[in-house]
């Protein structure tokens, strides 16, 4: 599986010069900064970096900007734990624990746990891809559109399971974030409302829309209290509580294993990735756990699925990168232009011809992920002093930021008023208790699943049962996806039952 | 006794009513073929049965006690409505008074005190905004005094 030759050439190249690690810190914090403001995105930081890469060495570039991918990972999810603002769509699934812990005063177990998940993740997700990149890379071709149609519904089956009070407001919810994703020109050409709006043209745009509905609604809620966390001993920002949380997500390690091959796998499904891996991570975890009430409320091991979904699915992304040359997202479509700066056209030929640069650029994100253990342990201090400001401060600071970061996605005034508009629907929402979450990952996957419904229906003549049992890979991720859907639940009543009436014979 | 639904809550439901109905008038105005309903429809013949069941739940379900105060609802809309003004206001009067102006007022209403406090913090944080955050933005962005 792995060529040693090539192997011991990538580390002379990685460890006979310090150059190839000298952009990897200030890479590593330019993620961290920008994936914790809301509204700045990962793919932009190393959009606005990538001129800066021109004058480096090939390696040397690629190892900036993934660090500024891997720090920005985290950095996503420093917010969501603080402030119940996912810096990006792939954390959000971290704000649903790593928030309620905040709040209670355990903000930095959960930003501990999630620093470790994170680390643990993304360490496991490119020593996967150093493993298996080329079968994975077979593995990737074969994935049509019928098997992402089984993964995004996988991915929105979590609707169903974030409202325990109510299953129905958790499917309103969710559907209403499936139809709002209906705005603007359907993905066979067909031109359909956009309100008289031509920014609408390609729907909502989500991510400013996540903004409002989390973030804006969230901070109106805070409004009434004085500090993000209440108790005054609690708010301190203490490195050996960090660690006591580094050290609790090692007490699940079959979340951590689960949430790390789900994120690689999904992560390497280009147009997918991180956005539903930490989703369907997340699921599974609640389903699977011994204590599934907990999870909503403060759940160490959501956080512990999210995080580590979420940053194992950038060593997925790079899969198709490296091996195909086809970029999963936005911000590997940033490294395929690095790519073409230098001159290098990614696919199998450039794994054949020069296996020594790709593992190198493998083992140096490996390196780099031990890194981001020490840098974010370092600017947890700081990024967590966010709960030391006064709310009274910090509420309209944070939603002027919202507004702002809803401009910076969309260059035009639509993204501040996206925010606007989903704040107010978020604290209605909330009000009468909706899972707002519900209506983002509606928003997210509902575009997605229609583009590849849609594929799926032309390919298969109409006929999308029959194709379904011509593609192994759909049919294998179906029946699991069924049987983890109903087997699940009704193996966990079967063993309640025999528990009670073990009970009650004794 | 009977329970009612609220206001903000009928308020939700019929939002969420109007938007699903328009959406759907407007697919189906655009084009009746299966490629542009394969989720419109579904969707929105979803929505209408869980909006019947949660009215009829909600109508059906003992009355609970109102624990929010009026004045708290009506303090969320004020700085909603002021939120909302102050996302239109950005590219019309400035990033950068816009922001002054919201985060000083925000900070007043979320209850800071003292006199000169809130519009100090207001513009040390309009001004790391414009020239930190700002500097960042691949866009061009309107300030009128920064």
């Amino acid at each position: 599986m792995i060529d040693q030759f090539a192997l011991s050439q990538a580390m002379g190249l990685l460890f006979t010069s310090f150059d190839p690690w000298i952009w990897v810190i200030p890479g590593l914090l330019i993620g961290l900064i920008f994936g914790s403001i809301p509204g700045l995105q990962i793919s932009m930081a190393m959009a606005v970096f990538l001129p800066v890469t021109f004058g480096m060495e090939f390696l040397q570039a690629m190892l900036f900007l993934t660090s500024i991918f891997t720090g920005g990972a985290y950095g996503g999810g420093v917010t969501a734990i603080l402030m119940n603002i996912p810096g990006s769509s792939s954390s959000i699934a971290t704000a649903f624990d790593g928030y309620p812990m905040a709040r209670q005063g355990k903000h930095n177990e959960a930003l501990g746990l999630g620093l470790a998940a994170s680390v643990v993740g993304a360490f496991f997700g490119y020593l996967l891809l150093l493993l298996l990149i080329e079968p994975l890379a077979a593995f990737v071709l074969k994935i049509g559109p019928m098997e992402m149609v089984v993964v995004v519904l996988w991915g929105l089956t979590l609707i169903a399971t974030l409202n325990d009070s109510s299953l129905s407001k958790g499917l309103m919810a969710g559907f209403f974030g499936l139809i709002l994703s209906q705005i603007g020109m359907s993905t066979t050409g067909i031109m359909r409302t956009t309100v008289g709006n031509p920014h609408l043209l390609d729907g909502i745009p989500v991510v400013p829309a996540m903004i409002g509905i989390f973030a804006a609604s969230e901070l109106l809620r805070l409004r009434g209290s004085t500090y993000l966390v209440q108790d005054k001993a609690q708010r301190d920002i203490s490195i050996p509580r960090i660690l006591k949380g580094v050290v609790e997500t090692f007490r699940y390690p079959g979340v951590l294993i689960r949430g790390s091959l789900i994120g690689a796998v999904i992560g390497a499904i280009p147009g997918v990735g991180s956005s539903v891996a930490n989703l369907v991570s997340y699921g599974e975890a609640k389903r699977t756990s011994k204590t599934p009430q907990a999870f909503g409320k403060g759940a160490p091991e959501g956080v512990t699925a999210a995080e580590s979904a979420n940053s194992s699915s950038e060593g997925g992304s790079m899969t198709a990168l490296l091996a195909l040359g086809i970029p999963g997202g936005a911000a590997t479509a940033v490294l395929l232009a690095a790519f073409s700066f230098h001159n290098i056209i990614g696919g199998p030929s450039f794994i054949r011809n020069q296996t020594d640069i790709v593992y190198s650029i493998i083992l140096g994100n490996l390196g780099q992920v031990v890194l981001l253990a020490v840098i974010g342990l370092l600017m947890l201090r700081v990024l967590g002093m966010v709960v030391r400001v006064p709310l009274s401060y910090l509420v309209p600071s944070v939603l002027a930021m919202c507004a702002w970061g809803g401009y910076g996605i969309t260059g035009t005034i639509a993204g501040p008023l996206t925010v606007a508009a989903f704040s107010g629907l978020g604290w209605l929402m909330r009000r009468s208790d909706y899972p707002v979450a519900a209506t983002v990952i509606g928003l997210l996957l509902g575009r997605m699943m229609e583009g590849e419904l849609v594929r799926t229906l032309q390919i298969s003549g109409g006929h999308p049962m029959n194709y379904l049992l011509e593609r192994p890979i759909a049919l294998t991720l179906f029946i699991i996806m069924i049987l983890v859907l109903v087997g699940a639940p009704v193996l966990k009543a079967v063993r309640k039952r025999k528990q009670a009436s073990a009970e009650h014979t004794s | 006794m009977t329970g009612k639904i609220s206001a903000t809550h009928a308020a939700l439901l019929g939002i969420i009513m109007a938007i699903s109905g328009f959406i759907t008038w407007s697919a189906l105005s655009a084009s009746t073929k299966l490629n542009n309903l394969v989720v419109v429809a579904p969707v929105a013949a979803a929505l209408l049965l869980l909006t019947v069941t949660i009215v009829v739940g909600a109508l059906r379900k003992p009355m609970s006690a109102e624990t929010e105060t009026h004045s708290a609802v009506w303090g969320d809309l004020l700085l909603l409505s002021g939120f909302a003004a102050f996302c239109f206001a950005l590219t019309y009067i400035g990033f950068d008074v816009a922001t002054f102006l919201f985060v000083w007022a925000g900070v007043v209403m979320s209850g800071g005190k003292g006199l000169w406090q809130p519009p100090l913090f207001a513009a040390i944080f309009t001004l790391l905004l414009v020239k930190g955050f700002g500097s960042l933005f691949p866009y061009p962005m309107l300030t009128l005094v920064l």
